[in-house]
């Protein structure tokens, strides 16, 4: 089932404004996670819905535990949902073997998280690359050269994670999860150990990449300005999206 | 990009690094040392003895190929019936005592004139022949082992021998002393070991065997040629074994050392596996790093294992400088053969298992 969206095409006189339908890139239909603690079950989401558009940014608050991160891999494909779907691109997520959802990662989402997670032992550059091979269309300098003018990492490229400031690492980061030019860009709270400079330098950079490049971005984040960055806000409670719920 | 990938992972953690490469050494080194060593001296015993220039060796019935443990079971008498075969040009008995007093080492009775007369005599580098009862040759290596020259007193069956003689290695023994003197020394009087048979010429040996054989039915009697094909460790009762349950050691060590390292690798490197996990990274993927990685390990440890190789065997010779250590370049392509399999086995189950670990887990992984 489509969006209808309405998209001025034509500036012209006398032109009546086009009706496409789009697609979301991202659908979450009543999404349960469970997690077992023992023979106990613990429901991490419980019929979550979502849907993103393409070019969309979409932040997603909430306090601890509410499931924010789990939502986050379980679109990622990182985890498997118990129930419901996960529509990216139009690929069933839930039906996937985790062959199928690891080929589909590969090509179609990018991750940035808290913690930067650069491989320690690889430079800059080769924490980027890595990507690109995995990928397995090989190194594509020019791909290369633009993502990292564009984040500003050209001067420290050859350093190690251990050797930069937490702000250039977030960077690296970014550039690794967008050098494969991934269908969407999940963030799981990636200022959430940054600085209130480098933070701002990272949604900047983020929303960049979603007005500039069109990337679509689902992004969690505790972050109250954070939300200022984005063009869409939705909240999460005890494993479930609240938006259109009253506050307490 | 796999392989620097690879290579830097390993370089990350020298030290752990540094422990692995050590162990592959330590096994290579084994393996390349102790089969060096068992078949350097069984070639170069089969080199002395066919360096005598004798044509046939008659030994005792139920005697091995290692005259030195068979004792002296044959009367010398036996010696001139030999003589009496046609195309027998000499014969000369010799009686062979296994000492392992102070030293391990087989002493040579020799009768000097038909020793001579078989052999064509002695290269002397100094001193000459023997001539009495209580003296003795050595061959060069000897001397330079026990660091004895001409004139000085060597003590050894529990009696003083004067060392008259330095002769050229290569003959026989290393210790020669006259053999009526060691017959009553180990009390086997009239006896000898083995005898050597020289034929008037070389294509007369299967003559001469065959009428041996006729002869003396229950002797082994061999062309002394035979010695270099049966001087293997297989022909050794449980030296095979023994080698083989060293290179069990030697490929547990590195097996069991590999196994460890690369767990630990996987654990600490959890993190890590979840991001390439998250990267879209497949199993076979990341079990190819481990391998790769673990690969790598073993050719650095495979290299450090022949250089270690040569500086054991060196440090052997110059400390024992009568040992012959082999190191073959068959052996050395073996050892880092088995050290590779015993080390891709050692590094699977940790590649497995970094393979099946749960992306999300792995992330949270601290």
């Amino acid at each position: 089932m489509g969006i209808t969206v309405t998209i001025r095409t034509n500036s012209g006189v006398n032109t009546e404004p086009e009706i496409k339908t789009l697609e979301p890139i991202l659908k979450v239909e009543n999404v349960w996670k469970l997690y077992h603690a023992g023979k106990v079950e613990v429901p991490a989401l419980r019929g979550v819905n979502l849907d993103v558009l393409p070019g969309e940014a979409v932040a997603v608050m909430g306090p601890s535990g509410c499931g924010k991160s789990s939502l986050l891999y379980v679109i990622g494909g990182l985890a498997k949902a118990s129930r419901g779907k996960v529509l990216v691109d139009g690929n069933d997520l839930v039906s996937m073997t985790d062959g199928e959802r690891t080929k589909l990662r590969r090509h179609k989402i990018g991750f940035v998280f808290q913690r930067f997670n650069l491989l320690p032992a690889l430079s800059a550059k080769g924490n980027i690359a890595i990507a690109q091979y995995i990928h397995g269309d090989g190194f594509d300098p020019h791909r290369f050269e633009v993502v990292t003018k564009m984040l500003g990492l050209v001067g420290r490229l050859n350093h190690r994670p251990s050797e930069m400031s937490g702000g250039e690492q977030q960077r690296v980061a970014i550039a690794r999860a967008i050098i494969n030019e991934p269908k969407i860009l999940l963030a799981d709270e990636p200022t959430g150990n940054l600085d209130t400079k480098n933070s701002e330098i990272v949604l900047d950079m983020l929303r960049r990449l979603n007005k500039d490049l069109g990337q679509t971005i689902v992004m969690i984040t505790h972050n109250p300005e954070a939300t200022t960055y984005f063009d869409r806000v939705v909240h999460m409670r005890d494993g479930v999206i609240v938006d259109g719920i009253p506050a307490d | 990009m796999m392989g620097q990938f690879v290579v830097n992972n390993l370089f990350h953690r020298p030290v752990r690094t540094l422990i692995g490469v050590l162990a592959i050494a330590v096994e290579v080194t084994l393996v390349i040392t102790i089969v060096g060593l068992t078949s350097g001296m069984l070639q170069e015993t089969a080199k002395r003895i066919e360096g005598i220039g004798a044509d046939i060796i008659v030994q005792a019935p139920s005697s091995t190929i290692f005259m030195g443990f068979s004792g002296s079971p044959m009367p010398i008498k036996i010696g001139d019936k030999i003589a009496e075969l046609r195309y027998v040009k000499s014969v000369s008995p010799a009686l062979l005592q296994f000492n392992t007093s102070g030293a391990v080492e087989t002493i040579w009775g020799i009768d000097p004139v038909t020793f001579r007369e078989v052999s064509n005599g002695f290269v002397f580098l100094e001193g000459h022949d023997l001539e009495g009862p209580d003296e003795m040759l050595v061959d060069d290596w000897q001397a330079k082992a026990k660091h004895v020259q001409p004139g000085d007193t060597y003590k050894v069956l529990n009696h003083e021998w004067k060392v008259v003689g330095i002769v050229e290695h290569g003959k026989a023994g290393r210790i020669f002393v006259p053999i009526s003197t060691l017959q009553d020394l180990v009390g086997a009087r009239d006896k000898a070991t083995i005898f050597l048979v020289r034929c008037t010429r070389t294509d007369h040996t299967p003559d001469v065997m065959e009428e041996m054989k006729a002869l003396l039915p229950n002797y082994p009697v061999r062309p002394v040629k035979e010695f270099m094909t049966l001087m293997t460790s297989t022909n050794i009762p449980a030296l095979q074994t023994f080698i083989n349950s060293m290179i069990a050691l030697a490929v547990s060590i590195g097996l069991l050392v590999i196994f460890l390292s690369m767990y630990t690798t996987v654990l600490e490197r959890t993190r890590d596996i979840g991001v390439l996990k998250s990267l879209g990274a497949s199993k076979g993927l990341i079990v190819r790093a481990l391998l790769a990685e673990t690969t790598l390990l073993c050719f650095l440890g495979i290299f450090a294992g022949i250089a270690l190789s040569y500086t054991v065997r060196a440090g052997f010779l110059k400390i024992f400088p009568t040992l012959s250590i082999l190191i073959t370049p068959g052996w050395m392509v073996r050892a880092a053969l088995i050290a590779i399999i015993g080390a891709l086995v050692g590094a699977s189950y940790p590649a497995w298992l970094a393979s099946r670990k749960d992306a999300v887990e792995a992330l949270a992984y601290d």
